[in-house]
């Protein structure tokens, strides 16, 4: 019971700045982006009629993340940001997923993994309706109705980030916890594997679309 | 008894993990069983839309969890960290 709160980490010291790294996180998210950097070279090297198996699984994921991107963003926007969200949904998708494999663990049971992504999807909404509405009407849309609102609009868009990002960590961690305490109750009998499951297949791809969606939505509120 | 301290910061840092956890998690299950009653209304209603209905049903479930899962987090803080 006591993985739960040991975090291996090293610590570095560079220019009186103490920069720690969180090991685990690291070599998992390796792990990931190896992974599908692997499945982006298996899908694209043999591009033909008759498609291999990867390409196939390739074809379906980019074909339904354009459509919702295009509802959502519209047709003159979407081969613009198509890139980032169906990249998002798949790395996301794949760290969740890795923690039903024995010895890794989910880079998105770190904070830090969720809050990068919520921090770099609130920085892209912001540059992208600041780029497409200009500077005089994107600080106009924060004295809306009257100009007394803007600290709570301005509230209000940072809790975004937190709440996008802390419900991601909150699943995935709650998860590892729920399953780690029942492993010990039933000394791993029977119910684990199901858990896992549940717990890292079904919440795991609910959570990783939802991280997904939430970012476009976020960028579709500014642009539009 | 006589408990002073460390140990009754701890102990009260585990009562407000409990009750955090089992009053957040009041919401998130009447708000995710009114959305799932509603989806099955929608489905009885109009069958051939039900798998947009059910992806729709459980990106909004998952949006109304967020409120359990930050006194989920809110516990686990208390749990590990005071």
């Amino acid at each position: 019971m006591e993985e739960i709160s040991h975090i291996p980490q090293i610590t570095l010291n560079l220019l009186g700045f103490n920069l720690v790294f969180n090991i685990e996180t690291i070599v998992m998210t390796w792990i990931v982006m190896g992974i599908l950097i692997t499945f982006g070279f298996l899908a694209t090297r043999k591009i033909a009629f008759v498609p291999n198996p990867f390409q196939v699984v390739g074809e379906l994921l980019v074909s339904s993340f354009y459509d919702l991107t295009k509802d959502a963003l519209g047709e003159d926007m979407v081969k613009k940001y198509f890139p980032l969200i169906c990249s998002l949904f798949m790395f996301l998708l794949l760290s969740d997923w890795l923690g039903i494999i024995p010895m890794l663990s989910e880079p998105t049971k770190d904070l830090n993994t969720p809050l990068s992504l919520g921090i770099m999807g609130f920085c892209i909404a912001h540059y992208s309706g600041i780029k497409v509405k200009g500077i005089k009407q994107y600080v106009k849309g924060y004295c809306e109705p009257i100009i007394f609102m803007a600290p709570l609009n301005l509230i209000g868009e940072l809790a975004k980030v937190i709440s996008i990002s802390f419900r991601l960590f909150g699943n995935i961690m709650g998860g590892a916890i729920i399953i780690l305490v029942v492993s010990h109750l039933v000394y791993s009998l029977i119910l684990p594997p199901l858990l896992v499951f549940f717990f890292g297949l079904f919440v795991g791809t609910i959570q990783a679309f939802v991280f997904t969606m939430l970012t476009l939505v976020y960028i579709s509120l500014q642009v539009k | 008894m006589n408990i002073a301290g460390p140990d009754f910061i701890k102990g009260l840092a585990f009562l407000g993990a409990g009750i955090a956890m089992g009053l957040g998690a009041i919401g998130p299950g009447v708000g995710e069983g009114f959305a799932a009653g509603k989806a099955c209304e929608a489905i009885g209603r109009k069958p051939e839309e039900a798998g947009l209905l059910t992806r729709t049903m459980l990106v909004g479930q998952a949006v109304s969890e967020s409120t359990g899962i930050y006194s989920l987090v809110v516990a686990l803080l208390l749990l590990f960290v005071v």
